[in-house]
């Protein structure tokens, strides 16, 4: 019967190609609008993760109590045995140190005085090791002139700061700042690119140096500000699992370098900031999909009118009204199921676009401390892939079982009369 | 019993009644005891901090107020800084970057190599009469040395502090103890010395702590290992190429 | 005549013309009430940062940056005599802002000190805190800043500044007030304590940084001062909300695709399945182009009555809106955005509600007439035959 009634879809455009455009057209527009929202929250955790926040953190105890003012003076200590420590421990979550410090850097002219001078916030992440830092922070993506540091002694400095100090590729610049134990520092580092984010907090100020440069740079020889924890995908139930058992471990209240171990979730406001966005998430798609259900029933009750001349044949020539009904039930569940396949291709195919191309919103957080793309990207997940069939069948074949009850109202002696007509 | 008793009391009462010498006297004669139109010195500085402490030896040459030159020596990642003030500029130069950077505006706020000394409080050394008018307040023991207790005032519009508590070594003539405060009567810095000596007849501090009371830790000790006055230091020692040298 | 007929005619569908209507009512409202929360939020936001800092604009002394932390110390100069009188007058208040440091856990953390006349009632900051029966130098800040630096009411923090003459000066000032505001310009690591204590710990008798004024036409030029009106201090929140409006539009844009879509297929629809019917108008007497009029009214039919059932929901829906407002929870700042209360209050001007109107009936009109087309090239004989003309 299936094949059937496929054959009469297929050669039927009038009675296929309408409801298949509407259908899909819907999915794609739920796949696409969830796959939308769902890049949200993806993003803000992704984004803060990559940043500031890793899936978990570990510091001391000490640097927890002024985490907001990151002092790497109260940093870890003997942070490469830590790291084979804990990989043993969690194999599959990837350690990362950093080291987070203020400074200044300064621009030489010839004779070596300063031609201009700008605070900086430094990012001191392993470039060189492994790949890790490069593609969380996309730095290739990031890069908007020059190449990547390849040795020791080169850095990358913002756009914004290299417009505004007028610093060119290969100049060597000088930061200044101070050691873990306070004495000045002072080295001179090579600009081999230049990196925009789009993420205000990091555009304004930032410079990515080697994580071994900044160690000998400010005394802080096996030591970090942060080692952040990377799950293969983020899974919150397992971070809160690894940091208790890591606190149980190794922190102690009353030893102020003792470690502690904090799951993305609870740092800052991390908290407030998910549960927002999820609750508005939620309730945002579930609108929509309403809305598109009520479109999408109304393309199965428009069937009614569209098969209206033929249902009345079909009767006439003795079809039972059961089986018609039927039939015509069967007829949208192929088409739902087609259209939504359609639709959910191409909805697909939109939202991977939004996820590897995001769109830009702008630059305009000036005022912002929030760690927050200016890029919004779409995220598919697995929901993606189902969520446009319970507008897409669900609801048409509900439209289409309204629409069809009419045919049991048909009266068999007034057939003739309309086909007469 | 009752006899030593009273015999306090008198002596106590002798003390609060007896004359004060006069307050701007006494910064004289500590001027010209601590003052020397030039000196060379070595000398280690000690910074306490949360996790460790750490000890650098410095070099310094000083002419008058208004020129100084120091090198750091030790330990190695510190060694071959070297510092030049000239009147109220501060240059600071740094061996692994070979630059010489002017310290100014906000850098001159932080710490001087993670000690409580900061770049500002290395630009103000004046002689203390041409800044302060001093009162004599009273007599005090500090460490177990009898001190006349002085109040000095600013006589300038631009002195770093209002006053200052100053307690003097009646004997030796060094300020023993000193205590830096703000207009409002804050107490931001104090100095203490613990031990003195004596060098080509004057007397002169040799172990003493800084402390910026504003700021958590334990402060941070100097001790002077050698000094020598009034010798000739050559006029190129003070000038941004002696930096690089 | 031809209202009546169409009227008739698709109310005569039944449930299928009144979801489409709904899904039509539901584009109405979706529009406005989007569009009612974005123009509600640059309200709101531009309201609270005039009545929290920029009031009418400002005067800036013209080595003042705000993002310069270098040229803070020497950005302060005499007030106008101009500027005086509308100070006196309480049409302008005069800030002065100065470098300082203060010692949070005994670690030095360099902060930006603003001075304000604590009896000024041109802007919302609760300067009335700054005065202190005993004598105390009072200051105030923002919660957030509050948080940062784990500071409680009451607490007394040590700062320090120096003078103009570079004079050190240090004090423990008594909070006496933590703020919440969503202008986040008057928070982030600043302290607010009274301008003639300040100009006092600066010895800079009569001197001021920034000087708000209220009337937003005054613009008198100083020299040593430049004037900032609104579009200049507005222009970071007027962009953002540009790019986040633009963004949200995708939503009713997709929405109003949708019902079009519908709209359009029932179009279709009825056109092929009511050839009959036509063809015995025609024979009746009425022309081709009354007919087009007749089916593009049914469309449009289904906007007006969208218009209708939008009101019987929407009116009310839109109005609780305005009275809860949107709620975003008290840490809504923490999204960086400027001016964000904890709730959104959505503004609809009659220009919104009316252009949303306007804006789907077009559309609407449009995609009722297009398949019409073909009605004109309708021979009556072939349509009382149920033919289509080719």
């Amino acid at each position: 019967m299936f094949k059937f009634l496929a054959k009469g879809l297929l050669r039927d455009r009038t009675r296929s190609f309408f409801p298949i455009l509407i259908i899909a057209s819907g999915v794609m527009l739920t796949v696409l609008v969830y796959s939308w929202m769902s890049g949200f929250s993806v993003m803000l955790i992704y984004e803060s993760a990559r940043f500031k926040t890793g899936h978990v953190k570990i510091v001391t105890n000490a640097y927890n109590e002024l985490i907001d003012q990151k002092p790497y003076d109260l940093g870890l200590m003997n942070v490469d045995d830590k790291i084979e420590t804990l990989s043993s421990e969690y194999p599959d979550v990837h350690w990362q140190p950093r080291i987070y410090f203020g400074g200044l850097l300064d621009l030489p002219d010839e004779k070596g005085e300063t031609l201009s001078q700008g605070e900086v916030i430094g990012f001191g992440v392993d470039l060189f090791t492994d790949s890790f830092e490069h593609d969380l922070l996309n730095l290739e993506e990031a890069l908007t002139a020059g190449s990547l540091p390849t040795k020791n002694g080169e850095i990358l400095i913002s756009q914004e700061i290299a417009d505004k100090l007028d610093i060119n590729i290969h100049d060597v610049v000088t930061i200044i700042g101070s050691t873990m134990y306070g004495s000045m520092a002072m080295d001179n580092f090579t600009v081999s690119g230049m990196i925009l984010f789009g993420v205000q907090a990091m555009d304004r100020g930032a410079i990515i140096v080697d994580i071994s440069d900044v160690r000998s740079f400010l005394d802080m020889e096996n030591s970090a500000s942060e080692i952040l924890g990377f799950l293969p995908t983020y899974n919150e139930t397992k971070t809160f699992e690894i940091s208790t058992a890591f606190n149980e471990t190794y922190f102690d209240e009353d030893d102020e370098f003792s470690e502690i171990m904090i799951p993305l979730r609870t740092q800052g406001q991390m908290e407030y900031l998910i549960a927002t966005l999820e609750g508005y998430m939620t309730s945002f798609i579930f609108v929509f999909i309403f809305i598109m259900s009520l479109v999408l029933w109304n393309s199965g009750l428009m069937k009614g009118i569209r098969l209206y001349g033929e249902v009345g044949v079909r009767l006439a020539i003795g079809e039972s009204k059961g089986h018609i009904y039927r039939s015509l039930i069967y007829e949208s569940i192929l088409i739902g199921i087609a259209a939504t396949i359609i639709g959910t291709s191409i909805g697909l195919v939109f939202s991977y676009l939004l996820q590897y191309h995001g769109i830009n919103i702008g630059s305009m957080m000036k005022d912002s401390q929030m760690i927050m793309g200016a890029t919004m990207r779409a995220q598919v997940t697995p929901v993606s892939y189902y969520i446009g069939f319970i507008p897409g069948v669900i609801a048409s074949v509900i439209g289409a079982m309204i629409s069809g009850v009419g045919i049991y109202r048909r009266n068999t002696a007034q057939l003739f009369k309309e086909l007469e007509t | 019993m009752k006899k030593l008793l009273i015999f306090i009391l008198i002596l106590f009462c002798t003390l609060v009644f007896a004359e004060l010498p006069d307050g701007n006297k006494l910064l004289k004669q500590i001027d010209e005891n601590m003052y020397a139109k030039n000196m060379i010195s070595t000398s280690q500085m000690i910074v306490h901090g949360r996790r460790s402490s750490r000890t650098m030896k410095l070099r310094s040459w000083t002419e008058g107020d208004d020129r100084s030159f120091s090198e750091y020596l030790a330990p190695p990642r510190d060694a071959g800084t070297k510092m030049l003030k000239l009147k109220d500029k501060l240059w600071i130069y740094n061996p692994s970057a070979d630059r010489i950077i002017q310290i100014s505006g906000h850098m001159l706020r932080q710490s001087m190599m993670g000690s409580d000394i900061s770049y500002e409080d290395m630009m103000e050394e004046n002689e203390l009469t041409e800044v302060y008018s001093a009162v004599t307040t009273g007599e005090e023991i500090f460490n177990d040395v009898n001190c006349w207790k002085l109040e000095l005032t600013a006589i300038v519009e631009d002195a770093p502090y209002h006053t200052k508590k100053v307690w003097i070594d009646k004997e030796k003539l060094i300020p023993l103890k000193e205590e830096r405060y703000g207009k409002s009567g804050k107490l931001l810095k104090t100095t203490e010395i613990l031990e003195v000596m004596k060098i080509e007849g004057r007397w002169y501090p040799k172990r003493m702590i800084f402390k910026d009371i504003l700021k958590k830790g334990k402060g941070t000790e100097f001790i002077i290992d050698d000094i020598q006055f009034d010798v000739n230091i050559p006029e190129s020692r003070f000038s941004k190429a002696a930096l690089r040298k | 005549m031809i209202f009546k007929l169409a009227y008739k005619n698709i109310i005569g569908a039944g449930l299928r013309t009144w979801l489409n209507i709904f899904i039509l009512s539901l584009s109405y409202f979706a529009i406005i009430a989007l569009q009612g929360f974005f123009v509600g939020w640059q309200d709101d936001a531009s309201r609270e940062m005039k009545n929290w800092y920029i009031a009418g604009g400002q005067y800036w002394q013209e080595s003042y940056d705000p993002y310069d932390p270098y040229t803070l110390e020497d950005s302060h100069g005499p007030i106008p005599e101009e500027l005086q009188k509308l100070i006196s007058k309480g049409e302008a208040i005069s800030i002065l802002i100065s470098p300082a440091t203060i010692y949070p856990e005994g670690r030095m953390r360099n902060i930006v000190l603003k001075g304000i006349d604590p009896k000024q009632d041109l802007i919302e900051l609760p300067t009335k805190y700054l005065t202190d029966p005993n004598g105390e130098i009072n200051c105030i800040i923002g919660s957030g800043f509050a948080d940062n630096m784990n500071i409680k009411e009451g607490d007394f923090i040590v700062l320090r500044w120096r003078d103009k003459n570079g004079v050190y000066d240090a004090r423990d000032i008594k909070v006496a007030h933590i703020f919440f505001t969503t202008v986040i310009s008057v928070e982030n690591n600043q302290i607010w304590i009274a301008l003639d204590a300040l100009q006092e710990m600066l010895n800079l008798p009569g001197e001021a940084t920034i000087i708000p004024v209220k009337d937003e036409l005054y613009k008198m030029e100083f020299s040593g001062w430049q004037h900032k009106d609104l579009a200049f201090l507005l222009l970071d929140l007027t962009n953002l909300i540009k790019t986040k409006t633009i963004g949200s539009s995708i939503m009713y844009v997709l929405l109003l695709f949708l019902a079009v879509l519908a709209i359009f297929d029932t179009q279709i629809l009825s056109i092929f399945h009511r050839r009959k019917e036509m063809g015995t108008l025609m024979a009746l007497g009425m022309t081709r182009s009354k007919i087009i009029q007749m089916f593009t009214l049914e469309g449009v039919l289904h906007a007006v009555l969208a218009i209708l059932m939008g009101a019987v929901y929407g009116i009310p829906l839109l109005n609780h809106f305005q009275k809860v407002g949107m709620q975003l929870g008290a840490n809504a700042k923490e999204w960086g955005l400027s001016g964000l209360d904890d709730a959104l209050y959505p503004v609809y001007g009659w220009k919104l509600v009316l252009g949303t109107v306007i804006l789907v009936l077009v559309t609407i009109t449009i995609v009722s007439f297009l398949p019409t087309r073909k009605i004109a090239k309708l021979k009556p004989t072939d349509a009382l035959r149920g033919k289509m003309t080719k």
